[in-house]
């Protein structure tokens, strides 16, 4: 086992816009820019409804207008096609400089299949990877999405595992551009469970896979707008602002 | 005054090719040492490419949404305004094409360094002069000989050069945007540029690899005996990375570790074979295709040697169709097994176009998956090297690999006890005992030589 150095842990305990917490991941990724030697840092949150495209991706997998879309949609600086983030599924965004974890681009997208696989086994779940399919996949759905990008090697973006939110936003969609391919949710196979149930074992799983040791962050590494900007904005949905909570001990 | 290639990055170690999803600058664009020109996007992963140098973004090559293999120039950075016009002037219209040309077909595991290729019938003249060229490796970035003229060649050609000793200024690139190709440094030092690129077991190029090594020496140790014969891919003192196909050679032969693998070797006169060529050549039939019509024919009546073990161990999986890999090395290092799909049951003529159109795409990287990965059967030929025997690592996922040696003239004794000289190779079949016995292999090169030694001609049928 190799040792652990620490990165600060952000857990949000509401709801955060997406435009908020992309904001958050661009401090986040400038900070280690700017010193590639400064503390990894890790957002664990979910979204109010809302999509988001890869740079790449083509908007003939959107079942609606792109100018007029059902809820607020991103192009953001990530690789793949487009996706649906709501209530009910938990988003990881880990900023990583990968340099420290391989510098492969491939082996971190596995290594954060990983995560959610050995999650899963956890719950007495087989869970998979599908050849050429990245993501998480169990009994043919797919259960947990991933995309990320880099700059100089800092990862933004990340994964989004469906936990037991509604499912309807994705039927307007073509998930990452799989015709054919089912999403699916945990709550189908274990109908008890929530998204606050797995934070820590989550959490947990990525701490292990990444020999990371999650810390809360100290005065200097806040960020600023956090959690004060939470107010739900016209299109946000979400009631109540955000807390961070303090994380678990992996 | 330089020009600065942009390649396409490696941002992983499984990774081939990238898609260009954006240029972030356009051509005329002033560029800061560190900022992003573009983003390629690999999998599910996006990344900012970076320029290492100021100047501006002259020409883009491989424009947003073209897919490029990894190490290709995609993009070149110059450092005035001024040059901007000159490199645009000078860039084709056309992505570049790649430049590495394929190697002799190596037998993928075991030697990987395929001997003297370019050795053979060198011409002693032209090698004279080349020795006493000042050896300017004008391929180091850091030089200062290449930072004052303004050469565009290949990787492989750079590395060429500083090999034999050939001046790259001194060239005209015969390649895209003049581009000095490996061709053209091989021409400029003398060295024959018609080698043999893929293994052809045939007469003729074994006589000739015999005849050419003679000479060879002999130019060697006249002249040219500085310059190192035998591929290298790194300078003495050295030490390089692999890149994405040594890599994954190496995966493969590691997984080969855990295989119980045993070899039996067979002596096969070619005589019958080698008149057939000789008679088929002038229609396009290769010695390849011949070869792996012969060993495909041959499974076909023995299925347990075209079996594999299946990927838990636990069951023998017996494909649905007889498709014969046959190794190639790839120039700049690596080796890949491109697939003659259906083998037995494609004729030869066939054989021999599929196989020169893989081999082609092969040496641009432009195989898909299953054209490299379906073999049932490998075949790997170093017969062109005049090797007279050789044993082959097992691909995994594969029952058998067959290793297939120069065919020489032999002394041999008749049945009838009477001295002859035939025409003789050795082949030997290395076998996953888990799947295949001594008797299966026994018996299909039992068959297999019978097949090329009395009724080749059925073959053409």
């Amino acid at each position: 086992m190799p040792p652990r150095t620490s990165a600060i842990l952000f857990e949000a305990a509401a709801p955060v816009p997406f435009a908020l917490a992309w904001n958050w991941q661009r401090q986040l990724q400038a900070r280690l820019l700017a010193d590639p030697d400064a503390p990894e840092a890790l957002l664990l949150l979910q979204h109010p409804p809302c999509y988001t495209l890869g740079r790449g991706a083509s908007t003939d997998h959107l079942g609606f207008d792109a100018a007029n879309p059902p809820f607020p949609l991103f192009r953001i600086d990530r690789g793949g096609e487009v996706t649906h983030h709501a209530p009910g599924q938990l988003v990881l965004y880990p900023v990583l400089n990968l340099q420290r974890h391989g510098a492969d681009l491939h082996l971190y997208l596995r290594q954060l299949e990983g995560v959610v696989i050995d999650l899963l086994a956890g719950l007495g779940l087989a869970a998979e990877r599908q050849p050429g399919l990245t993501g998480v996949w169990l009994e043919g759905r797919k259960l947990a999405a991933i995309g990320v990008g880099a700059r100089r090697w800092i990862s933004q973006h990340g994964l989004a595992l469906n936990v037991n939110g509604s499912l309807e936003g994705f039927e307007a969609i073509v998930p990452c551009g799989l015709s054919g391919r089912a999403v699916g949710r945990l709550s189908d196979w274990l109908p008890a469970i929530t998204p606050e149930q797995l934070q820590a074992p989550l959490l947990a799983a990525f701490a292990r896979r990444f020999a990371l040791e999650l810390r809360p962050a100290t005065a200097v590494e806040s960020l600023p707008d956090w959690p004060r900007n939470l107010d739900p904005g016209p299109d946000g949905g979400n009631a109540c602002p955000a807390f961070p909570r303090q994380p678990t001990p992996p | 005054m330089a020009t600065h290639e942009i390649f396409m990055p490696a941002l992983s170690s499984t990774m081939t090719e990238g898609k260009i999803v954006e240029w972030l600058k356009k051509p005329g664009d002033k560029v800061e040492r560190g900022e992003s020109v573009l983003v390629v996007e690999s999998d599910k992963a996006d990344m900012d490419v970076e320029s290492f140098n100021e100047g501006y973004l002259a020409v883009v090559l491989m424009p947003a949404g073209g897919t490029a293999p990894v190490g290709e120039t995609i993009g070149l950075i110059v450092e005035t305004e001024a040059e901007i016009a000159v490199a645009a002037a000078k860039a084709p219209t056309a992505p570049v094409a790649p430049a590495a040309a394929p190697a002799p077909a190596a037998p993928a595991p075991v030697a990987p360094a395929p001997v003297a290729a370019t050795a053979v019938a060198v011409p002693p003249a032209p090698v004279a002069p080349v020795a006493s060229a000042p050896v300017i490796a004008a391929a180091a970035p850091r030089s200062p000989a290449a930072a004052a003229g303004r050469v565009i060649a290949s990787p492989r050609a750079k590395k060429l050069a500083s090999q034999l000793g050939v001046a790259l200024e001194a060239l005209r690139g015969s390649g895209p945007n003049g581009r000095i190709q490996a061709e053209d440094v091989e021409k400029a030092a003398g060295q024959p540029v018609s080698i043999p690129r893929i293994a052809e077991g045939s007469a003729a190029a074994v006589l000739a690899s015999a005849n050419g090594a003679a000479s060879a020496n002999g130019a060697a140790t006249g002249a040219a005996a500085s310059a190192p014969i035998g591929q290298s891919f790194g300078a003495p003192g050295e030490t390089v990375a692999l890149n994405t196909l040594q890599q994954a050679v190496v995966r493969n032969m590691n997984a080969s570790l855990t295989v119980p693998s045993f070899h039996v070797g067979y002596t096969i006169t070619t005589d019958k074979l080698d008149a057939l060529y000789k008679q088929l050549k002038g229609k396009g039939v290769t010695m390849t295709a011949l070869l792996a019509k012969a060993v495909a024919v041959t499974l076909a009546r023995h299925p347990q040697v075209n079996a594999a073990t299946s990927a838990d161990g636990s069951a023998m999986a017996y494909p649905a169709a007889v498709n014969v890999a046959v190794a190639v090395a790839m120039e700049d290092g690596g080796l890949i097994t491109p697939v003659l799909a259906d083998a037995d049951r494609t004729d030869l003529y066939s054989l021999s176009r599929t196989w020169a159109d893989l081999v082609s795409r092969a040496r641009s990287k432009q195989l898909k998956p299953d054209e490299y990965s379906t073999g049932t059967f490998t075949l790997s030929n170093l017969g062109m090297f005049g090797v007279d025997r050789f044993d082959a690592i097992l691909p995994p996922g594969t029952g058998a690999i067959l290793a297939v040696a120069a065919s020489r003239p032999c002394v041999v004794a008749t049945k009838e006890g009477a001295i002859t000289v035939k025409r003789q190779m050795q082949v030997n079949l290395t076998a996953d005992h888990r799947v295949i016995y001594g008797t299966h292999a026994a018996a299909f090169l039992k068959d297999l030589a019978e097949l090329i030694e009395t009724n080749p001609e059925s073959l053409v049928l």
